[in-house]
């Protein structure tokens, strides 16, 4: 069996993993992991498939294309490396980096830039709308691995910098902090 | 991964509603350092504390900053001065106190307890030496805070004790007039003391604990008012039971914050865990009090009808959460009502919500006492023992602990206002009835006999 990752955009309604995963069923292939997520109303899912040997990635795609027809549907596959097993490393300490304020475009760019030139990961970007009408209610937050072998004073001292400049308001925190107080 | 939700009420707790860490006390204890040569008992003493110590502020800093949760306070508890220097005269008890704060100094935290003695049954020459030593010793230092534990569930009140802390505390306060009787915020006088508080200014290491130990006290009124406030706006229609659930889920998140930074402390300074203080300690900030609590729950103040049960009910969702969050609850864990230190009670105080007695009263049902009340300077001595000896048999007979640190300003009298600075507050110096008469009831002495359910065995 090989390994190939399925994603599915779309604009979200009723019945598109059914479709979806009833495709993969008849062509024998195995379901092994499956993630989906819903940013307003666009659908987003990730499908981790092995497939038979007798099956080539473009088979699987150009099948997948005519079973989703007319629904509108964005198809993409693609070959999983093995490299690696997706597991946090040994030495990883995850932090969350929070940022409070003002909407503003560039605001994930530059940070992203700054935790992208010390060799950090984000393995996590989530946007939060508290709601209302409140201008500085936009919540960043953007969970990252540390390692051992990361500058991690020189890149939170930058973070803490850039947020100045921006006027935001920014918290730097260990994720245990979040799981002593929501995880019980 | 954590959802939005998640993230915003962490970020909330430490934005808005001033959740820390209030104190990380480091215990150490002492009696390997005894010495009948003062000398050599304050260098070893001194050795002893730094070669623990030093890296206790930088430790809690970082591990604060690592969570972006402040660690408010770090302190020193140490074993009671009254044992472990039990050879030496009160005027060799005041040079231990000045090598104390400075210590304390040097390692820079801003306060170290254990210049303590426990008398609650009889007065050894070392308690003796001590007691006479406080006012002295508390007036000409800064860092350094005493208790006196004169009462136990299982042996009783010690009179003799009683009346003689009440000297001393007259004495220091007119010792430290200048500033308003300072010196006496810095000492407790307790029926049945923890060995392991980590808050000041009762805090002092027990004989029974480790070489040493660190204690957290966690907070977060400003969290349970909001908590409560947030679950108000939504259900207006809650009930107190539903009410006292949230309180109590509220206590249980607070508290694991509390366990996971005192834990990796400990780890870093290779020093044992102790226990998780879950008292609910206010500052004198807005949004930082207790009073408020009362507030929110319906109450026009702190003080008026309802406050003895809206406190109960409260101590004691503040104990469930804290015991389901950690198996190593101690200290006082509970409802700290010190009328200075809470803005919010000392203006309950000034605009005559709150009385001394209602808030002796309160004490039944809380943790400590009569805590931080300013009172006039002209109290007699046997005023303020009558007082102490009333909350210590709260605490004997109820088997809680009570405390008082009652503060007799000089020359100020009931309703004027004094100032103690920081974290001490403000208040309006409470009335106190009758409070310069000389009745001779504490100046029999002895010891009021344990109550009858001390007999467990």
């Amino acid at each position: 069996m090989n390994k190939i990752i399925i994603t599915v955009l779309g604009k979200d309604r009723p019945g598109i993993i059914a479709s979806v995963s009833k495709s993969l069923y008849q062509m024998d292939c195995n379901l092994q992991n499956v993630n989906q997520m819903i940013l307003q109303n666009q659908f987003a899912g990730f499908f981790i498939v092995d497939h038979p040997d007798s099956l080539t990635i473009e088979a699987i795609s150009q099948q997948l294309e005519k079973d989703l027809a007319g629904k509108n549907l964005k198809v993409h596959a693609d070959v999983v490396e093995n490299r690696g097993n997706g597991k946090q490393k040994i030495d990883e300490e995850t932090f969350l980096i929070t940022t409070i304020g003002p909407d503003q475009k560039g605001l994930v760019a530059r940070f992203t830039e700054i935790i992208a030139s010390y060799g950090v990961n984000v393995s996590n970007l989530t946007a939060i709308f508290k709601g209302g009408d409140e201008p500085t209610a936009n919540i960043m937050s953007y969970q990252i691995a540390i390692t051992s072998d990361t500058d991690q004073t020189g890149l939170f001292k930058s973070l803490r910098q850039k947020a100045s400049e921006l006027g935001l308001d920014i918290t730097i925190q260990h994720k245990n902090i979040f799981k002593a107080i929501n995880k019980i | 991964m954590f959802n939005s939700q998640e993230i915003i009420s962490t970020i909330e707790m430490v934005k808005n509603e001033h959740l820390d860490v209030r104190a990380v006390t480091l215990g150490i204890n002492l009696f390997d350092c005894i010495s009948h040569d003062l000398t050599v008992f304050k260098r070893n003493v001194r050795a002893k504390i730094l070669r623990n110590a030093s890296d206790l502020v930088n430790v809690c800093n970082s591990v604060g900053d690592k969570y972006g949760i402040e660690v408010v306070n770090k302190r020193i508890s140490i074993s009671p001065i009254a044992l472990v220097g039990a050879p030496f005269s009160a005027l060799q008890m005041v040079e231990i106190a000045h090598t104390l704060n400075d210590i304390a100094r040097e390692v820079n935290i801003d306060f170290l307890g254990g210049f303590s003695a426990l008398v609650e049954k009889g007065i050894a020459p070392g308690d003796r030496a001590l007691i006479e030593a406080l006012p002295e010793a508390l007036a000409q230092t800064q860092r350094l805070c005493a208790s006196v534990n004169v009462a136990t569930t299982r042996s009783g009140i010690n009179m003799d004790a009683v009346l003689d802390i009440s000297r001393a505390i007259k004495r220091a306060s007119l010792l430290s007039a200048a500033d308003d009787g300072l010196a006496c915020a810095k000492l407790c006088v307790f029926a049945n003391i923890p060995q392991d508080m980590p808050f000041m200014a009762g805090a002092y290491l027990g004989v029974g604990e480790a070489d040493a130990v660190i204690n957290v006290g966690v907070s977060g009124p400003g969290v349970v008012k909001k908590a409560i406030e947030r679950a108000i706006e939504e259900h207006p229609e809650l009930d107190l039971g539903q009410i006292a659930e949230i309180i109590k889920n509220t206590a249980c998140k607070v508290t694991r914050v509390g366990e996971l930074i005192g834990r990796e402390v400990a780890q870093i300074l290779n020093i044992r865990f102790g226990v998780v203080d879950l008292s609910l300690a206010p500052t004198p900030t807005v949004g930082d009090s207790i009073g408020e609590i009362f507030q929110s729950l319906g109450l026009t103040s702190i003080g008026v009808p309802g406050s003895t049960a809206a406190l109960a009910m409260l101590n004691d969702a503040v104990k469930k959460g804290g015991a389901f969050a950690s198996s190593h609850v101690g200290g006082l864990s509970g409802a700290f009502i010190p009328v200075s230190e809470d803005l919010n009670i000392a203006e309950a105080a000034a605009n005559g919500y709150l009385t001394i007695e209602k808030l002796e009263a309160m004490t039944c049902v809380c943790s400590v006492g009569l805590d931080m009340v300013p009172v006039a300077g002209d109290i007699s001595e046997e005023t303020l023992a009558g007082i102490i000896a009333d909350e210590m048999a709260i605490g004997m007979i109820n088997n809680k602990t009570t405390a008082t640190r009652i503060i007799p300003v000089p020359g100020k009298r009931a309703g004027e206002k004094v100032s103690f600075g920081g974290l001490l507050g403000e208040a309006t110096i409470m009335n106190v009835p009758h409070a310069t008469n000389r009745d001779v009831f504490v100046t029999r002495g002895g010891r009021i006999p344990a109550p009858i359910h001390s007999l467990k065995n």
